[in-house]
């Protein structure tokens, strides 16, 4: 494997019609846009290609993840953007669901929930409450309307909340355990990686030892629900991101194009290592690569 | 001869293998829930069964999973039910991990997700450590550009039940694991419920332990139950053979299966969570060497016994 070259990005132009971006380390790291990132959205914007901003972090939704693309300059709208917290909720619609959800998780997530019309316990208002262990006999009262346990990154996660969500599971076989993402780190902020949701999952199936249904990356879901919405066939959708693990495996796993970019989570080193099994059609090191082959386009016309 | 699925009965010990276990045995490690105590009560006999085997030369440990205290934080327990212990005879899996680090000569330090226990025990062994109740407070903004600072010289991370669990600890271990060179990420055990009280079931060690394995996509070394090193520790310290040990235990699948994996003489008691049924249940497959109703059934040969010791 070797670096994406020109005529490679060339042909990436006139095979797809869909560029499907995640976000975290692939178009921003913490609250700056990389170099590039806006550049190349407006110029696939030009050809009338489909663009999307995927991204498995649940804490924001849908339009909170617009609106900062479009304050920091790539205009989104809504609908262009999918989040494993939207993509929990919409989940929970299609089947109908109609109990509550107990949410180990942030704003983002119940937001998403609460707008699918799903009655949330939990979440950021369980922030802070612990255990009474002054009590005669301590223990939790669980909602017993509570159908699902909805678990995404939590930076607030505490014991309250863990012990809730197994005793919602381990009581009730029919409760659902719905993940939205289980990415072990991602860069919340600049400066360095911070644990992931991942680790709020595997602490829940620890304690539960039930295993969670995943709706984000790299699960199929999110990517179903964008080509039938958008009407756009899955072969014709390039996926851009910086993790093997969720973005290429994503793509790979449902026929979509892959793109690694090494402005994240992944370096040279990790991708061509010997037990790296996730290939991608081909690698760069930032969206800003793209760039190279600007004046190589043809002048306005759409490629197909 | 042709073998039979039916349901089999296993006899439980007869005098004669119970004087045939008090000769051959030396050492007896138990397991406390279910077979010392029920909740907050001492078994009937178990003092007096206790006293006939240490009058008889055996050595006795009492094994227990919780690393929320130290040995000697339990000795208090004991105490108060009435037995009589001395510290070096619990074997707590906070214990565990300060020997597993002693055993291996570890000189750096260790960030301590969990309780007092821990600490207290890796005190007692001279290993100097950072985190533990103290980080229980600590909050992590995430404004831009946060960067979170860590102990170059933390050369283990141990996890231990911690019911002051939260993000900044579980952010501190993550990055001792994957920017130490050679840093060990060791856990004193994995259960995934503990008894705290009886009202409920509450989540265990499995979930602390869980959250850094879903970080840090490594496996921990277990240095309490069902790995081997609680037992190779005392059997080594003992220079006995496996099989002049005996685990006794109430539950097959941890217990039991424990001893069997150890080489060890095994003694299923039928006072804790496993019935005869299970026991004779065709699905299970963990057979222990003996079967007792209860631990103070060993009383029935007392005079016997204490004549041949």
């Amino acid at each position: 494997m070797r670096k994406a070259t020109d005529e490679d990005k060339l042909k990436c132009f006139q095979q797809y019609e869909a560029f499907i971006f995640d976000l975290d380390g692939t178009l921003w790291k913490g609250s700056a846009l990389l170099p590039g990132a806006k550049e190349f959205v407006e110029l696939l914007r030009s050809y009338n290609k489909k663009v999307f901003f995927v991204t498995n972090n649940a804490t924001k939704s849908r339009a909170m993840n617009a609106a900062k693309l479009t304050k920091m300059g790539i205009t989104a709208a809504t609908n262009e953007v999918y989040t494993s917290s939207f993509a929990a909720a919409a989940y929970l619609r299609t089947i109908s669901f109609a109990k509550k959800a107990y949410v180990v998780g942030e704003d983002g997530l119940v937001e998403e929930l609460t707008a699918a019309g799903i009655p949330c316990v939990g979440g950021p208002e369980h922030r802070g409450v612990e255990v009474d262990w002054t009590q005669a006999e301590p223990h939790i009262e669980v909602d017993p309307e509570v159908g699902a346990v909805v678990v995404g990154l939590d930076r607030n996660i505490n014991y309250f909340k863990l012990q809730y969500a197994t005793q919602a599971l381990i009581n009730n076989d029919s409760c659902m355990f719905v993940a939205c993402n289980t990415d072990a780190r991602g860069h919340f902020s600049q400066a360095q990686e911070w644990a992931g949701a991942g680790t709020m999952v595997a602490a829940i199936i620890g304690s539960s030892e039930r295993e969670p249904m995943l709706l984000g990356k790299p699960a199929s879901f999110i990517l179903d629900h964008l080509c039938t919405t958008h009407q756009v066939a899955r072969d014709k959708c390039l996926v851009v991101g910086d993790r093997l693990d969720t973005d290429i495996l994503w793509g790979i796993q449902n026929g979509a194009g892959t793109c690694l970019v090494l402005s994240g989570v992944t370096s040279e080193a990790q991708l061509l290592a010997q037990d790296n099994k996730v290939h991608p059609r081909l690698y760069m090191d930032s969206v800003a690569d793209f760039l190279t082959v600007k004046n190589q386009l043809p002048s306005s016309c759409t490629i197909m | 001869m042709v073998s039979v699925q039916a349901s089999r009965s296993i006899p439980k010990a007869t005098d004669a293998q119970k004087l045939e276990l008090l000769s051959k045995v030396k050492c007896f490690i138990f397991d406390c829930d279910g077979v010392i105590w029920l909740g907050d009560k001492v078994i009937d006999g178990v003092p007096e069964t206790l006293d006939m085997l240490r009058s008889m030369g055996k050595k006795c440990f009492f094994v227990t999973n919780n690393s929320t205290k130290s040995r000697a934080g339990y000795m208090s327990k004991f105490r108060s039910l009435g037995l009589n212990v001395s510290a070096e005879e619990i074997y707590s899996s906070s214990y565990a991990a300060a020997a597993y680090l002693e055993s291996i000569n570890f000189k750096k330090k260790v960030y301590v997700i969990g309780e007092v226990g821990i600490q207290e025990e890796l005190d007692m062994k001279g290993i100097r450590h950072l985190g533990g109740p103290g980080d229980a407070d600590k909050r992590v903004t995430l404004k831009s550009g946060e960067f979170m600072e860590h102990d170059p010289e933390v050369g283990a991370v141990v996890v231990g039940f911690d019911r002051n669990i939260n993000y900044y600890k579980i952010q501190y271990a993550t990055l001792c694991i994957r920017e130490n060179p050679g840093c060990m990420f060791i856990a004193t055990n994995r259960d995934a419920v503990t008894h705290l009280t009886d009202a409920q079931e509450w989540a265990g060690n499995g979930s602390m332990v869980g959250a850094i394995v879903g970080s840090t996509k490594r496996e921990p070394t277990v240095v309490g139950k069902p790995s081997g090193f609680m037992l190779e520790n005392i059997s080594a310290s003992l220079g006995l053979k496996p099989d002049q040990i005996c685990m006794v235990g109430d539950r097959l699948d941890t217990d039991i299966m424990f001893g069997k994996n150890g080489g060890l003489t095994t003694s299923l008691v039928l006072s804790g969570v496993t019935t005869e049924e299970v026991l004779n249940h065709p699905d299970n497959k963990v057979i222990p060497d003996f079967v007792l109703p209860a631990l103070p059934d060993l009383l029935t040969v007392k005079e016997k016994a204490m004549v041949a010791a």
